[in-house]
């Protein structure tokens, strides 16, 4: 814990000599109210462990029973569940460590052959890690206050990271390991604003090999290392900076996957780690770019087959339309989508970020870039899922108090983003939950930041976007009933009408597609304001972070 | 949250400025918005929160009847006209109010001039989640808003809770609570009226009064028009599905958020009406968070929130002087659940003792108003059971007899009725915590008694139960009647009523009496003698032995509900709930230092949390042995009863204390001087209670004639005029005050 002790005294507020490299909560000086929402958030929590959970449950049942009995050697070949560990070493040393009182506590939890086993010791025990591992999360976010610009404002962006509702939906419910994954981000971004660059950086290899998703935003780590940490601010290398930061992150990786080097599975594990036999779209359209791009094939391909104009279809997308949830999305107007081009187009959107951020590589760029390349990535890549969504909403979270530009993407991307995550959860129980929650967790955000940001506006063409986005944040509202009365209204509608069964699929898809477009809008919309913001008055639009070298 | 860290503790300056604040603005300030709650004019420099003042400055400001000597009574239209203005109900919530006695002195005034008072008040105030929730949501500037906020997370935490198992889950043929009520909607939507009290009495018949079956009839239809199958004739008995588990929860959600959460509202903003903001959306959330309310009827399945929450509305119409309103919102009561019955007798009472008060002419007036009103409410409610909805007679086949042509002839009204109050069940059901089953550990009634004397046994000790609080009220309302006096008449003209203060003892009183004492007990029954407990401690101070009691009896009767949710399913949820409510009102009885323990209620306090951690440990290592399998719940029993006894002479003894503090200092308006304030010196030095204070107060106040002759008019006149105060009237009340506080002994 060097390192964390290192970036607290560094940062801009002085604080006492004792309060240094104190890992124990007494000594963290944690305030009531810090208390209070970290018990109401674990007692909800607690209280969600009899809700549906989906088959990640499962997934991560089945790598406790993997890597608990199995030797390291047969972790990446076993075959015996259909889901079969996708996560670097990191995260099997980690089930590793959560099988061992696992078998304690049921042995039948880390039986290979024991599938899907779902009695109330796993779910409990399983449910509590994901609540405990969360704490790492809660403690950076305290961290993140403590010795902040302007703590009462980083209070509320702390509390808003640690309620998130995209953590209560994916891990608590649906089940996943976010809170602790976006924990080690977090802290990664602690230690850069803290001035830790190397720490940040060894975090963030860590990052890497607990689950690969997160090079999505690694350009911008990269870029903004090798400028601020290994060079000097005149283009001096910095040779001993350099050299630690390179031996640190390979000692990182080595420690990862050393062992199956030596055992030569290399080759296996990232034939399992990327597997790149998948579509273009998950089988629920993640809203991005992408999304957009099959709505407007559909569209064109209703339009023409309509008015029976003379353009080729492929046939392929016509059937791949009515297929509606399963299997790839074959286009049948627009010409096809490679992965080549998903690639193409994501590398070109963060060549120009990460040439911003070469310029100009202070801690809010960076912070602003990494949010960005999180942004391109989850917009333009291939085989988005909609979960990923986070990478782009919990970097944009600590920017939020910025200034009113950023909070205003912040609220439309959020709320985007989230509702995007909606249809993870399709039970009806689960689903009062989770737009209660949101809601809730939206009000408290809104209130309690959009004050501190407010800025008159300047002309009328603010006003007038603020008009449609504020119409565009009520459509949601409506959005929510469309998608709960349908299947109702539809089941009467059949129960009338029997014989009308067949068109039952594609309407089955519809709330699905119009959630997952109209989520898209926001979210784009959100990434045009982003840009814009970056690329024109990062530099110039001054708020709390800038202060921060 | 925008200042977390600091705004915890506010330095003793800051909160000394902030109180000279108040009084030097509050003038103002009320002439300005018009919604403020009307303040008087005539202040004493002392904090907001501090409500023996205000009820002093109430007390001058009451509007004298025509003529000082007049002997004409009041007209019945005057005391309405004053009643309905918003800020009359006011003085209130002084009656409520429970002021700590750390420094041995009660009276208000010199307490706050001390500055370590002052210095030690913050400290304290923010002990709890909700408090500190409360005061950050001020700060923003979300008073009101705040309120939404919490209802909404209120129902998240019902869903949440409704996420876990259910009374009956699972157990076919008969299921439980769950599957009555859902069962009832099947049966009102499918068939006629008159078939609902007697369809296949088997099966969970109704026995429930008609506005549940109403209110069934309603979530029936509207369930029907979302899936029918949930509510199919016979084919959907026992039916489990998702859906329609959530369907069901929301009808209790939603039956929720329309009667309960806007009657505690209600009750919030009536009843504590002269206490800050900031304690009424206090007193809100705790109403409102009632971890055993909240077990019942979203965890285990119940709709008690609806009948609690019809009589906290007629509660707080009383209140408001609304008196028939009253008595219809709790004849709703009544007529959703018979168990508010626990209430009658309280509730009676009290409107016996207004009629009493207000004397024969206006009294009796009354009094043959609320008669007409309850018996047509009542008419209303049972409508479809006769003519011409249905016949005015039933026939039905006698079973005893051998012959089958054999019919009884009775009136259809007979139907519900006789479902309703059902005789014929045992002396106790379960293990209840009440007095007949924890007193069967040792005398087995009933192998020693006949049922039919166990009736009358049980019958007769609840009666003896409710009778203090029945007697104080009515003592109370003799001793007030102003229809002999040739005073002033000043009671008369004071709305709402005073023997109001008494009426959350008396319902405590009647309820519990009811709870330990009657037949047929269930242990759920415990939610009624809590809801007026809640109404008393909601707006206690932490520091207050009401606050203690409310607590205490909160936790008891969660934990006495422990068997039952065990066997529902829901310890998680009872544990967490538990947990969050003592964390969220900031209670914890192991806080203070075994030594120092100051009260009865602390001790008491202690060791039941003491006894109710053990067992629940033991129960976690042990299981019971064979021969007694129901250990574990008859020391539950034996834990849990004691408390509610207790509780239940606390209430006596409130009741009384409270009834002398109303009556006992009036007696006739011309009394002298010196009796009152002995008998004051007495209730002061007996009890802890803040209660009797702020009447005490008024009534030697009153004794001084002249200044009251003068205060009244230039209370008036400013009252009328809404003009500023002047010099003269603040030193005339501080010395008015002084001579009131030179009657009571040192």
């Amino acid at each position: 814990m060097v390192a964390e002790a290192t970036g607290v005294q560094s940062t801009v507020q002085e604080k006492p000599k004792t309060y240094t490299a104190n890992l124990w909560p007494q000594n963290w000086n944690i305030h009531p109210t810090e208390w209070d929402i970290l018990i109401v958030s674990t007692l909800l929590k607690v209280l969600l462990f009899p809700a549906y959970h989906s088959t990640d449950f499962e997934v991560h049942r089945n790598w406790l029973a993997i890597t608990h009995s199995l030797p390291i050697s047969q972790w990446y070949y076993d075959t015996t569940s259909e889901w079969t560990l996708d996560y670097p070493p990191f995260f099997a040393f980690f089930e590793k460590l959560l099988s061992i009182p696992a078998s304690f506590i049921d042995p039948k939890i880390v039986d290979l052959n024991n599938l899907n086993y779902d009695s109330w010791s796993v779910v409990a025990y399983q449910r509590s890690t994901v609540i405990i591992t969360e704490l790492l999360l809660g403690a950076v976010a305290l961290k993140f206050v403590r010795g902040a610009v302007d703590p009462a404002t980083q209070h509320i962006i702390s509390a808003s990271l640690f309620l998130h509702p995209g953590f209560l939906i994916i891990d608590h419910i649906h089940f996943q390991y976010n809170g602790f994954l976006f924990g080690i981000l977090l802290w990664s971004i602690l230690m850069a604003r803290n001035g830790n660059k190397l720490a940040s950086g060894i975090l963030f290899a860590v990052l890497l090999n607990f689950k690969h998703i997160y090079m999505y935003i690694a350009p911008a780590y990269f870029i903004y290392l090798l400028r601020s940490f290994c060079l000097s601010p005149s283009g001096q290398l910095q040779i001993k900076n350099f050299l630690s930061l390179a031996n640190a992150v390979i000692g990182v990786f080595i420690a990862s996957l050393g062992p199956f080097l030596l055992m030569g599975q290399i080759p296996q594990l990232l034939s399992r780690l990327f597997p790149f036999t998948r579509g273009l779209n998950h089988a629920y359209w993640a809203p991005n770019a992408w999304a957009l791009v099959t709505a407007l094939d559909r569209v064109l391909l209703k339009y023409i087959q309509r008015s029976s104009a003379n353009i080729a279809i492929n046939e392929e997308g016509i059937r791949s339309t009515s297929r509606g949830l399963v299997g790839d999305t074959v286009f049948a107007v627009i010409p096809n989508v490679k992965p080549i081009h998903t690639f193409t187009i994501t590398i070109a959107f963060q060549s120009v970020i990460l040439f911003k951020l070469w310029r100009n590589p202070t801690y809010k760029s960076f912070l602003t870039a990494l949010t960005l390349c999180g942004y391109v990535s989850y917009l333009f890549g291939w085989h988005v899922h909609e979960k990923a969504v986070l990478l782009v909403l919990i970097p944009l979270s600590l920017l939020a108090a910025e200034r009113q530009a950023y909070f205003r993407t912040f609220i439309l991307a959020s709320v985007a983003g989230i509702f995007s995550l909606f249809p993870l959860l399709f039970t009806p129980a689960e689903s009062i939950i989770k737009v209660l929650y949101s809601f809730l967790w939206l009000t408290f955000v809104y209130t309690a930041l959009s004050k501190r940001v407010y800025e008159f506006p300047k002309s009328l063409s603010y006003v007038i976007l603020d008009m449609v986005e504020k119409i565009y944040l009520t459509g949601f509202v409506f959005l929510q009933l469309f998608v709960m009365l349908f299947p109702i209204l539809s089941a009467r509608s059949k129960h009338a009408v029997e014989e009308i069964a067949s068109t039952d699929d594609s309407m089955a898809f519809l709330p699905l597609m119009v959630t997952s477009v109209y989520c898209a809008v926001g979210i784009v919309w959100g990434f045009i304001r982003l840009m814009f913001v970056y690329l024109n008055e990062e530099t110039t639009y001054q708020g709390q972070l800038s202060t921060i070298q | 949250m925008a200042d977390f860290a600091d705004a915890s503790t506010p330095s003793p300056s800051s909160f000394h400025k902030r109180k000279i604040h108040i009084h030097t603005s509050q003038a103002n300030q009320d002439i300005n918005n018009g919604e403020a709650p009307f303040t008087p004019e005539i202040l004493a420099p002392t904090p907001q929160r501090h409500l023996l003042e205000s009820h002093v400055r109430q007390s001058w400001l009451r509007t004298p009847p025509l003529s000082p000597v007049s002997s004409r009574a009041i007209s019945p239209t005057s005391t309405r006209a004053i009643s309905r203005s918003p800020q009359q109900p006011k003085s209130f919530s002084s009656f409520l109010d429970h002021e700590p006695t750390e420094h041995g002195t009660a009276h208000g005034i010199p307490r706050m001039h001390s500055t370590e008072s002052l210095n030690s008040r913050p400290k304290t105030v923010e002990n709890s989640t909700a408090r500190r929730f409360v005061r950050w949501t001020h700060r923003q500037g979300q008073r009101n808003w705040s309120l939404l906020f919490v209802c909404l997370a209120s129902h998240l935490l019902k869903y949440c809770i409704g996420l876990g198992s259910y009374s009956g889950h699972g157990t076919p043929p008969m299921y439980g609570d769950y599957e009555a009520q859902r069962h009832w909607m099947e049966l009102t939507i499918h068939l006629p009226t008159r078939q609902w009290y007697t369809y296949d009495l088997q099966y969970w018949g109704l026995d429930y009064p008609p506005l549940t079956a109403y209110h069934s009839w309603l979530c029936g239809l509207i369930g029907s028009l979302i899936n029918p199958e949930w509510f199919a004739l016979k084919s959907s008995r026992g039916i489990e599905t998702e859906s329609s588990k959530v369907f069901m929860r929301s009808t209790v959600v939603i039956s929720d958020a329309l009667v309960y959460i806007p009657a505690v509202f209600m009750f919030s903003r009536t009843w504590l009406g002269t206490r800050s903001k900031r304690t009424q959306n206090l007193a809100f959330i705790a109403m409102l968070f009632n971890p055993a309310l909240l077990l019942i009827d979203f965890g285990h399945f119940q709709y008690n929130s609806v009948m609690l929450g019809f009589t906290i509305l007629s509660v707080s119409l009383f209140a408001m002087s609304q008196d028939l309103l009253g008595a219809i919102a709790f004849v709703l009561s009544l007529g959703f659940k018979q168990m508010a019955l626990y209430y009658a007798p309280a509730i009676g009472s009290y409107l016996l003792a207004k009629c009493l008060l207000l004397g024969p002419t206006i009294g009796g007036r009354l009094f043959i108003r609320l008669a007409i009103t309850t018996i047509l409410a009542f008419t209303v409610l049972f409508l479809p059971f006769f003519p011409p909805f249905a016949p005015l007679f039933s026939t039905t086949q006698c079973d005893h007899t051998d012959s089958s042509d054999c019919t009884i002839t009775y009136l259809t009204v007979l139907d519900p009725i006789s479902r309703i109050f059902p005789f014929a069940r045992g002396l106790f059901e379960d293990k209840v915590a009440n007095f007949w089953c924890a007193s069967n550990v040792l005398i087995k009634w009933r192998v020693w008694a006949a049922p039919n004397l166990l009736i009358k046994a049980s019958g007769g000790l609840t009666l003896l139960g409710f009778l203090p609080g029945v007697l104080s009220m009515m003592s109370a309302g003799w001793r007030l009647r102003t229809w002999q006096s040739n005073s002033s008449g000043e009671s008369t003209t004071s709305t709402p009523i005073p023997i109001l203060s008494l009426l959350p003892y008396a319902l405590l009183n009647s309820s519990l009496s009811f709870f330990l004492f009657s037949f047929q007990v269930h242990e759920k029954t415990i939610l009624l003698p809590l809801m007026p407990l809640m109404l008393l401690s909601s707006g206690a101070v932490p520091e207050s032995t009401t606050f203690a009691w409310g607590a205490l009896v909160t936790n008891v009767a969660v934990f006495s509900m422990w068997p039952l949710l065990k066997r529902d399913g829901l310890g998680l949820q009872y544990f967490i709930l538990l947990g969050a409510w003592n964390r969220a009102i900031g209670y914890n009885p192991f806080k203070e230092p075994v030594l120092s323990l100051k009260s009865f209620v602390q001790l008491l306090s202690i060791s039941v949390h003491i006894a109710a951690a053990v067992l629940h440990i033991l129960e976690l290592l042990f299981d019971p042995p064979s021969r007694y399998p129901d250990l574990f719940t008859v020391l539950n029993v034996l834990i849990s009863t004691p408390v509610f006894f207790c509780t239940w002479l606390w209430s006596i003894k409130c009741c009384i204390e409270v009834s002398w503090a109303l009556g006992g200092l009036t007696g006739s308006g011309t009394s002298s001087g010196a009796r009152p304030s002995s008998r004051a010196a007495s209730v002061v030095s007996a009890g802890d209670e803040g209660v009797v204070l702020p009447n005490l107060r008024e009534k030697l106040d009153g004794n001084h004639k002249g200044d009251r002759a003068r205060t009244v008019s230039l209370g008036f006149s400013h009252s009328k005029q809404r003009t500023r105060r002047t010099s003269s009237s603040v030193s005339f009340s501080r010395a008015s005050g002084v001579r009131a506080m030179s009657t009571e002994p040192s």
